[in-house]
């Protein structure tokens, strides 16, 4: 178990920089989940950790020494890949016992090991199988119990549940979270899945282009998004975000005027944006003058909930209610956003502004 | 295919395929038949397809006009280093082409290429005045050298380079991760995944090491160093016309090794063909 830090961590192919200078303090037997839409730089910034790619310009240190320099191997590191990677001319208990016996490890040592790991991961009734006799969440396992095998310092996880179908993605999520809080080993993972990152991190780092939008407690991200990127990124449905100028009298938007929060860091007449997610939206029986009407679009019931897609002047926004809702395209009803969940980003959505 | 084929369509496939099969076995069938009758048998009109009289001493014969023992031994241990050699060169330098980013590594592979489009007519002059100058003239020692490093190894490494360059990546960087080098993924990781790419290029090699007939009446001038296509050519009576039935006898027991690998291995050679790309 080891702190891994990151000081001004860049990469550039030619002329091409695809992560600009990325800080972070990963603290010891942390899980720190790297997320962000495809080519923001995440999966990079992963193999520079293992050593996979080379470090253009910044300092890598794992526990305590700088590693830039470092082959994988000498890193003290083990990292799951998203197709496992599992050799495949090799058992199960010949692909986790690999690495140690290339180390010199003893027989003994090594069938210990790989039956620790594999009591632990429930591979014990399959050491025998080669992976093509494996099922996928199989595979998955037996990729963590390579890893786990030799007691590394950190775990590298480059999008591990990808692969599986959406059932086993939960089983499996849920299976590294307990596994991670078995060992308490430092684990960074990646994947561009926010839910997965919302459920398994101890802090998220969000990335786009290369650059960290915010990092922070999952929960920080889905609260306080520190820019409209974030917003959008984090949570399902996504944030809805409105075009307006902010007045004396609300948020003016092109459907009408919205509620705004007390203590707001602009000026009046600043055009802004407004964001409020799905399921910060109240119904309301009557109009009032918290409310706001909007056209029904599209009524889909998922049984707990309700999902309308609503038309609110020329916006269209997405609403999630408790509710269950009798209404039709084109009927028109009265929503709330609430006050106390509402985001303000500036014109550019750099700045958050409440 | 598709499974619902009718009777008479079923009648009339086997049909076309019985009929097509007579170029290719009839062949061999009077190669073998032929090697045990007497020789004016062979002439005979009408073709006598199955001999009428036997004589198996041509067999013995092809034993005692040449020292047959030792040039089926030349062949074979030349086709097994040749095969050898071929397979770990091909294998180092396929993975090499395939897998280290190394400067103008493209420009060269292409160049290597370039000497599938040579003939071997071509270079056999020059090459048989180099090896005339290294003292190699009437040893093995050119059958040798040349397929390793020449158009048979270039193409062998062809088809492992195809090979490597399919193989994930991901598989390597786990290695890598694992503690391997670049030589220890190679043996370990790389090698062993390789062996349905390495069986084609065992197969094609030995074959055409095997049947090398241009290069040995080159390089070769006594008996005792013949290899077997060449040895083929010597069964001739005082007046150098061919002894029919022993050169066939001869030709029976030179191709009876090659039949029986194909007959024990048939699946094999035919994936290792597919591998290739090679129209058998």
């Amino acid at each position: 178990m080891a702190d891994v830090t990151l000081s001004d961590i860049r990469k550039s192919y030619g002329a091409v920089m695809t992560v600009h200078g990325v800080d972070l303090d990963i603290k010891d037997g942390e899980f720190v989940v790297l997320v962000g839409p495809s080519g923001c730089g995440k999966s990079t910034l992963l193999r520079m950790i293992a050593g996979l790619e080379t470090i253009t310009g910044g300092t890598l240190n794992i526990g305590g020494s700088v590693v830039n320099d470092l082959d994988p191997k000498d890193r003290d590191i083990a990292m799951v890949f998203q197709s496992y990677a599992l050799y495949p001319h090799m058992t199960v208990a010949t692909n986790m016992g690999f690495s140690l016996e290339h180390r010199g490890a003893s027989k003994a040592v090594i069938a210990e090991r790989v039956n620790w790991a594999a009591g632990i991961l429930g591979l014990t009734s399959l050491l025998d199988r080669y992976p093509r006799q494996l099922s996928g969440g199989q595979r998955q396992r037996v990729a963590m119990g390579r890893a786990i095998v030799r007691n590394p310092q950190v775990f590298l996880f480059d999008e591990p549940l990808s692969n599986l179908d959406a059932k086993l993605r939960v089983v499996m999520r849920g299976e590294i979270k307990a596994l991670h809080q078995k060992l308490k080993t430092t684990t960074i993972y990646v994947t561009h899945d926010q839910v997965e990152a919302m459920t398994m991190a101890d802090r998220i780092v969000v990335l786009n282009g290369g650059r960290v939008e915010q990092i922070g407690a999952p929960l920080d991200l889905y609260d306080r998004p520190a820019n409209q990127f974030v917003a959008g990124f984090i949570g399902s449905p996504s944030m809805n975000f409105l075009e307006g100028k902010i007045t004396e009298a609300g948020f003016q938007t092109s459907g009408g005027v919205l509620p705004l929060p007390k203590l707001i860091n602009s000026e009046m007449g600043q055009t802004a944006v407004y964001g409020i997610r799905p399921e910060h939206f109240r119904l309301s029986d009557h109009p009032s003058h918290a409310s706001v009407p909007a056209e029904i679009v599209l009524i889909e019931p998922m049984g707990p909930e309700t999902q309308v897609t609503m038309k609110f002047g020329e916006t269209q926004v997405t609403g999630v209610f408790r509710e269950r809702i009798n209404g039709a395209p084109g009927e028109v009803i009265h929503v709330s956003p609430e006050v106390g969940s509402i985001h303000l980003f500036s014109e550019d959505g750099d700045t958050r502004l409440n | 295919m598709r499974a619902d084929i009718s009777p008479r369509a079923k009648v009339a496939l086997y049909g076309v395929m019985c009929v097509l099969l007579i170029p290719f076995v009839f062949p061999t069938w009077w190669m073998v038949t032929s090697s045990i009758k007497p020789i004016s048998d062979i002439f005979a009109f009408p073709p006598q397809l199955v001999p009428q009289s036997y004589d198996w001493t041509t067999y013995s014969k092809v034993f005692e006009l040449q020292p047959f023992v030792r040039q089926y031994w030349n062949s074979a241990y030349i086709a097994a280093v040749v095969t050898v050699g071929t397979m770990i060169i091909s294998s180092m330098a396929g993975y090499a082409f395939a897998r280290i980013r190394f400067p103008y590594a493209n420009a060269i592979f292409m160049i290597v290429l370039l000497g599938l489009l040579i003939p071997s007519e071509v270079t056999i002059v020059p090459l048989f005045q180099m090896f005339l100058k290294a003292g190699m003239v009437n040893t093995h020692w050119p059958l040798i050298l040349v397929p390793i490093f020449g158009a048979p190894s270039v193409f062998a490494t062809f088809v492992m380079r195809q090979f490597f360059v399919t193989l994930p990546a991901e598989l390597e960087e786990a290695a890598r991760v694992d503690g391997l080098g670049r030589f220890k993924i190679f043996t370990r990781i790389a090698l062993p995944l390789a062996k349905p790419a390495l069986a084609s290029v065992a197969i094609f090699t030995f074959l055409h090491s095997w049947n090398l007939f241009l290069e040995p009446i080159v390089f070769l001038s006594s008996a005792e160093m013949f290899t077997l296509p060449q040895a083929l050519t010597q069964y001739t009576d005082a007046y150098g016309g061919p002894m029919w039935n022993i050169q066939l006898a001869a030709a029976t027991l030179t191709a009876l090794p090659v039949l029986i690998v194909f007959i024990i291995a048939q699946k094999q050679f035919v994936e290792g063909l597919a591998h290739t790309g090679l129209k058998g």
